[in-house]
């Protein structure tokens, strides 16, 4: 038995989800309040617009981070949500990186699963 | 789903992509495929199933195995071809190397026959070293001493072989005990199991100053059911790597000595074979493990441990999941953001051989209440019979594989402090294990047949 021996596999999987809060403080974005009819205009439009620039570049700049401490991600995209998944980064590692530069927690979801490693009962 | 690009892609959970690219389905697929085609068998008239029912008999002299096996050779030989071709497809679809998997299983399979031989000998079983644990011996003893080549590591499958194990436990349970039996199995495992996963938690956190995931992740280990708890609670809290690395470790060298403890204290305190599988699924932290202890006693007690292990505690640990990473979010890291855990999860984690054991086990019961008595000993004979051999071989291979993939080498080192919050927890575990199964609910167990 050796202190450094691992017994499991970590996989990490970051969520950004497009069209949420994006960590903003405010009740519900302009995309949230368009996409429940909550009135229309070209104004809530144009706000929009503006949150959704905002919010990709936001999930870009974060990706762009991740990316660059670490070679080995899977990368998808869905209809709602860009995810981007390791086995082989830390979480704690990861989630230093994203708030060092000035992310917090809720702009994105962090999800962690183990699995047993080969062989283990 | 569209990919931007792919380095990886992400794999989905659950859905029906899952149906064929796990384990614990393809235990469900080969079990209930098992039972089919064994009911379409004797319909017709075959005596296929009966013919694969290998079972060697009790011998003082090695004259007696070799007429067994003149005469049974046949029989041993399409065992290993049904056994081989049913393992292979799965194990092809689930993305492992075939060409490794052939041999290495075909030297599994021909251990299997040794240990089985070796464990029907008097001498075996006057040591009380009958097939279940020679097999552990065997492999621990092979595995940890005696170099062996990597790619026989892709036939050691301990989880899919006791699995698969456990949907063929299913065809010769009536479904009826499983009803009335199920209630009580969950009640005292569920005192147990809370009783255990409080106590570690408590001595992690407040007598030994360990980390509140981290005892998490060692109770959920030592209570609920073992690796397959500790790994998906881990995820749940967010527990380090290395922390649920020894909460495994731990689970490990417990379960190993439980196989042969629990078994030893049973018969020296002459504990009845119902309540001790009942004590075995309490107290025992691992599904293989436990079901080498238990078969090591006999078939009453493989059936009062699995309704106690699987019926009792398996199933619950998508719930177990749920409350304990409601409690990481909204108490330990405080967040109101979206990632609350969802409902969601009690299916995710839900282990789906648990409904390959219930499908089962109503299609044998319902295939008997709907035929008549001498119908029904014909049904037993030609399907429960040779299911139950079956399924035995399933556990020899199970046994085998978890002294051949359990290297005390390989495991992490875990310190004194995790070790002795979770040896607080068997100091539970064990004896109200022993009080509920033996002392109050001791007459109950006896009468599960």
């Amino acid at each position: 038995m050796r202190a450094e021996n691992e017994t499991c596999v970590q996989k990490v999987r970051f969520s950004f989800v497009l069209f949420g809060k994006g960590g903003r403080k405010e009740r519900e974005s302009p995309w949230q309040r368009l996409s429940r009819n909550k009135g229309v205009s070209p104004e809530v439009l144009r706000a929009s617009k503006d949150f959704l620039t905002w919010r990709l570049e936001r999930i870009a700049a974060m990706m762009e981070l991740l990316l660059a401490a670490h070679g080995d991600w899977g990368l998808a995209s869905r209809s709602d949500q860009v995810v981007m998944e390791t086995e082989t980064l830390d979480f704690n590692q990861a989630l230093q990186i994203l708030r060092q530069h000035g992310f917090r927690d809720d702009e994105f979801v962090l999800t962690v699963e183990y699995s047993r490693k080969w062989g283990v009962l | 789903m569209s990919n931007i690009s792919t380095v990886k892609t992400t794999p989905t959970l659950g859905g029906g992509s899952g149906l064929f690219k796990k384990e614990d389905y393809w235990a469900v697929w080969i079990g209930l495929g098992t039972v089919i085609v064994a009911i379409i068998l004797w319909a017709a008239g075959s005596k296929v199933m009966p013919s694969l029912a290998i079972s060697f008999p009790a011998w003082d002299n090695f004259a007696k195995v070799s007429a067994y096996l003149g005469a049974h050779l046949s029989g041993i030989i399409g065992l290993w071809f049904c056994f081989l071709v049913v393992f292979s497809v799965a194990v092809k679809i689930l993305g492992h190397d075939l060409k490794a998997f052939v041999p290495g299983f075909t030297i599994l399979f021909i251990l299997g026959v040794l240990v089985s031989i070796l464990g029907a000998s008097t001498t075996a079983k006057k040591w009380s070293l009958e097939a279940p644990l020679m097999a552990l011996l065997v492999g621990l003893i092979i595995g940890n001493f005696v170099p062996i080549p990597k790619w026989l590591d892709t036939a050691f499958r301990t989880e899919f072989y006791v699995k698969t194990g456990i949907v063929l436990m299913g065809a010769t349970l009536p479904f009826t005990l499983i009803l009335q039996s199920g209630p009580m199995a969950f009640l005292q495992a569920t005192i147990v199991a809370v009783s255990t996963f409080l106590t570690i938690y408590w001595a992690g956190t407040r007598l030994f100053g360990l980390d509140k995931r981290f005892s998490t992740a060692l109770a959920a280990g030592g209570s609920i059911c073992g690796v397959s708890a500790a790994i998906a609670i881990g995820g749940s809290v967010k527990a380090e790597k290395n922390h649920v690395s020894v909460a495994i470790s731990l689970v490990v060298v417990w379960a190993v000595i439980m196989v042969f403890l629990l078994p030893i204290l049973i018969k020296v305190l002459h504990i009845a074979p119902g309540p001790g599988g009942a004590w075995i699924g309490t107290s025992e932290f691992a599904d293989a493990a436990g079901i080498a202890a238990a078969a090591s006693i006999n078939e009453q007690a493989i059936k009062t441990f699995t309704l106690m292990k699987v019926v009792g505690r398996d199933m619950f640990v998508g719930i177990w999941c749920f409350i304990m990473a409601m409690i990481s979010v909204t108490k330990w890291e405080k967040r109101d953001d979206g990632t609350k855990p969802s409902g969601k999860e009690i299916w995710i984690r839900f282990p789906k051989f648990v409904l390959g054991f219930f499908g089962a086990s109503i299609i044998v019961t319902l295939l008997l209440a709907s035929v008549d008595a001498p119908t029904a000993k014909s049904v037993s004979a030609s399907i429960i019979a040779p299911i139950s051999m079956i399924r035995l071989w399933a556990f020899i291979f199970t046994f085998l594989c978890i002294g051949l993939t359990t290297r005390f080498k390989d495991l992490a080192s875990v310190g004194w402090r995790p070790f002795a919050a979770f040896t607080t927890g068997v100091l539970v575990n064990v004896p109200l294990g022993y009080i509920l199964s033996v002392i109050v609910l001791g007459g109950y167990w006896a009468m599960v047949k």
